[in-house]
């Protein structure tokens, strides 16, 4: 991946303040930001690489939630599992769509940085201003990522008619790990495509979302995910990957690290490489390769881990 | 003497059971400790001295005499050193796999704990090489073994809290709190289910007992169950080793009846589960595994003693199920939908006669079709021993 590549394929703070506050910046190491339009020279005098940002702009982007977990706790749930926030499959929808992270809590830049950049997607993200370092140091980590320009990976297609109900059935399947490609039609490289309105998926099942997408993880059984991990139920995982190579992203939403991860990746990679961000490069432990699936654990799990693994030929 | 009930009749219907995978690269020993030497064999040894009148605490002098009396009647050897020389040798690295999930009353006893210590460094283990372990650090804590303890034994748990019991205690509504923490466990040991459509679909096996002991001994205690009907030897030394088991039984729907004998039954825990004691100083008739309160605290005042667990619980299914038979209490056996409140616990707590889950007694039953054990009373020596 070129640099300018990377650039534009990392999350991009959006930054209101002032520029007394380039001092603050400059020590968490960002160097580049999109501001408002009238305090973009301003900034650009400063030393900063700027992309002005009109209200015009901001309000065309697309706003997404603060990812993390979502306790309600007047409301019954269906589920002993933790409510995930997550906007992965929004991107995945659209991706060439435009976001904007636009109340994000403190403690969330982190998370909201690394699952924009999980998906790739064009996200600015206007942050708390406590949550600067940490941002910076995300930022410090991707860069210093392997690049890799590899395709996502999917088991199954859904035909996206861009509907709420069919959007939700995304949610949930991301909320499962269950990797899927939206589709404008079925497509014949899979053996399951989800399509709403017909007889095999009838529209009033999506009435039950989560039903729905446990049905679909059904037919496309756990033993042929590409991906599962054990561990934690709040965890969400993308694999993408090629001939040559497997990268698979975990993001943990519950606000805590995590001691242990186990991945399991169908496939047979060899031992590869975890990066994990805030501490950078880690072992990958327990690794076992057997009958065609590759199997890792991941330690000390914050908020984003990457591990990448060759193929085995 | 204890009491023979048969086995109720309703056992749970098959259909939709689930489908396990049990994958362990440990082999069977040549006699695995589960059943061991002594299938069938149950030593029921009572004292009405060994606790005060409060129940609060335990006689030492008494418990360790009822200790001695119980693995010689259970050995058939004379001297008390030479009964543990029947399961251990110096050279064992030995976990005692205690009960702390009923603090603050129920739990197993510390002067039981102390004694089997005791025992075990009498033959020449060293206490480095001897471990108390529980899946909950915090629960460990709590109990806090360590002042009656000789220095140098270790006190272990897989992960820090049980976050699942946590959470329902402060607030059943609330989200949940994550699990986080499975660095205590083997990942290349565990049993894959899938029971309610949940995504992580595995326990895996704490690596204390898979790559450190070489022996356990199992102290479970005298309890009522919400999943299983009773918890003692069987669902102790199983749900006690594996992680992710909570999974098994929700909205009033528990799998425990397969789960927790395909558990049990999974190398090395099987193999090296050498000897049973289940605590029954004290007990839980209902509420449990938890004994928050001591309303529903009881005192059979009897420790048991064997190697083969499901003898040991299937005796355990009538204490518990005659003492709420005597308080008044549905039977554990009661599958009558009238009285299930499905995870409920607040209601379960006030009034015995609501189930938060339809529960399974019948593991037992199951546990023996595994080879774990004896389920027929018919076939099960009991031998009484009073101190």
């Amino acid at each position: 991946m070129s640099l300018l590549l990377l650039l534009v394929s990392l999350p991009t703070l959006y930054w209101p303040g002032g520029v007394e506050s380039a001092a603050a910046l400059k020590a968490a190491g960002i160097e580049r930001l999109a501001v408002p339009v009238e305090q973009a020279e301003a900034w650009r005098k400063a030393g900063f690489d700027v992309a002005p940002v009109s209200a015009g702009d901001l309000a065309a982007r697309e706003k997404v939630e603060a990812p993390g977990l979502a306790v309600e706790i007047t409301l019954a749930s269906a589920t002993r599992n933790p409510w995930v926030s997550a906007s992965g499959w929004i991107f995945q929808r659209k991706s060439a769509g435009r976001y904007y992270y636009n109340e994000l809590p403190a403690g969330r830049a982190v998370l909201a940085g690394a699952e924009a950049y999980a998906y790739g997607a064009d996200a600015l993200l206007k942050i708390d201003p406590t949550d600067v370092g940490a941002f910076g140091g995300l930022l410090a980590f991707l860069k210093d990522l392997p690049p890799r320009e590899l395709p996502a990976v999917a088991d199954l297609g859904v035909v996206d008619d861009g509907s709420d109900d069919v959007g939700e059935v995304m949610n949930l399947l991301a909320r499962r790990n269950v990797l899927f490609e939206p589709l404008v039609k079925p497509s014949p490289k899979f053996r399951i495509n989800v399509e709403l309105g017909t007889a095999e998926y009838p529209k009033e099942d999506a009435g039950d979302p989560s039903e729905f997408a446990a049905k679909v993880r059904r037919q496309l059984t756990d033993e042929a995910r590409t991906l599962r991990v054990y561990g934690s139920d709040v965890v969400i995982g993308r694999v993408s990957g090629d001939g040559s190579h497997a990268r698979v992203h975990v993001l943990n939403y519950g606000g805590r690290p995590i001691e242990t991860l186990r991945v399991r990746l169908r496939g047979a990679w060899g031992r590869g490489e975890g990066y994990v961000a805030g501490r950078g490069k880690v072992a990958l432990e327990d690794y076992a390769m057997e009958g065609g699936v590759t199997e890792f654990t991941l330690t000390a799990v914050g908020v984003y881990v990457i591990a990448d693994l060759p193929a085995i030929h | 003497m204890l009491a023979a009930a048969p086995i109720a009749a309703s056992l749970p219907d098959e259909a939709g059971a689930p489908r396990y995978r049990v994958v362990s690269p440990h082999r069977h020993a040549a006699v695995p400790g589960m059943p061991g030497p002594y299938p069938g064999k149950v030593v029921n040894v009572h004292s009405d001295k060994c606790l005060d009148a409060t129940g609060g605490h335990a006689n030492a002098d008494v418990v360790r005499e009822m200790m001695a009396r119980g693995m010689c009647a259970l050995t058939g050897e004379k001297k008390v050193g030479d009964a543990w020389k029947r399961f251990f040798e110096p050279k064992d690295v030995v976990g005692l796999k205690v009960n702390c999930g009923g603090r603050p009353y129920v739990v197993s006893s510390r002067e039981i704990v102390a004694e089997a210590i005791r025992q075990l460094m009498a033959i020449g283990i060293k206490p480095t090489e001897i471990y108390i372990y529980e899946r909950f650090q915090d629960q460990l804590d709590d109990v806090n073994y360590a002042p009656d303890l000789p220095q140098g034994v270790r006190i272990i748990g897989a992960e820090s809290a049980n976050f699942f019991a946590n959470a329902m205690k402060r607030l059943y509504e609330m989200a949940g709190t994550p699990r986080s923490d499975e660095s205590g466990y083997d990942p290349r040991t565990y049993v894959e289910a899938d029971f309610f459509g949940e995504e992580d679909t595995r326990s895996a096996m704490m690596r204390l007992v898979t790559q450190r002991l070489t022996k356990i001994i199992n102290i479970p205690n005298v309890k009522d169950h919400g999943a299983t009907g009773v918890t003692g030897c069987l669902k102790n030394i199983a749900y006690g080793s594996f992680s992710n088991v909570a999974r098994t039984h929700s909205h009033g729907k528990s799998h425990t009846y397969s789960c927790v004998g395909t558990m049990a039954a999974v190398e090395p825990l099987r193999s090296r589960t050498a000897l049973q004691i289940m605590d029954g100083l004290r007990g839980v008739w209902h509420g449990g595994p938890f004994a928050h309160t001591k309303r529903y605290v009881f005192y059979p005042k009897r420790i048991l003693f064997g190697t083969d667990p499901v003898a040991i619980d299937r005796l355990l299914l009538d204490i518990v199920d005659e003492k709420r038979k005597a308080e008044g209490a549905v039977s554990i056996w009661n599958r009558d939908p009238r009285h299930l409140k499905a995870d409920d616990w607040g209601a379960r707590d006030q009034d015995p006669n609501v189930n938060i889950l339809i529960r399974e007694p019948g593991h037992i039953e199951y546990a023996s079709t595994l080879g774990l054990g004896v389920a027929d009373l018919a076939k099960i020596h009991t031998e009484d021993v009073g101190v």
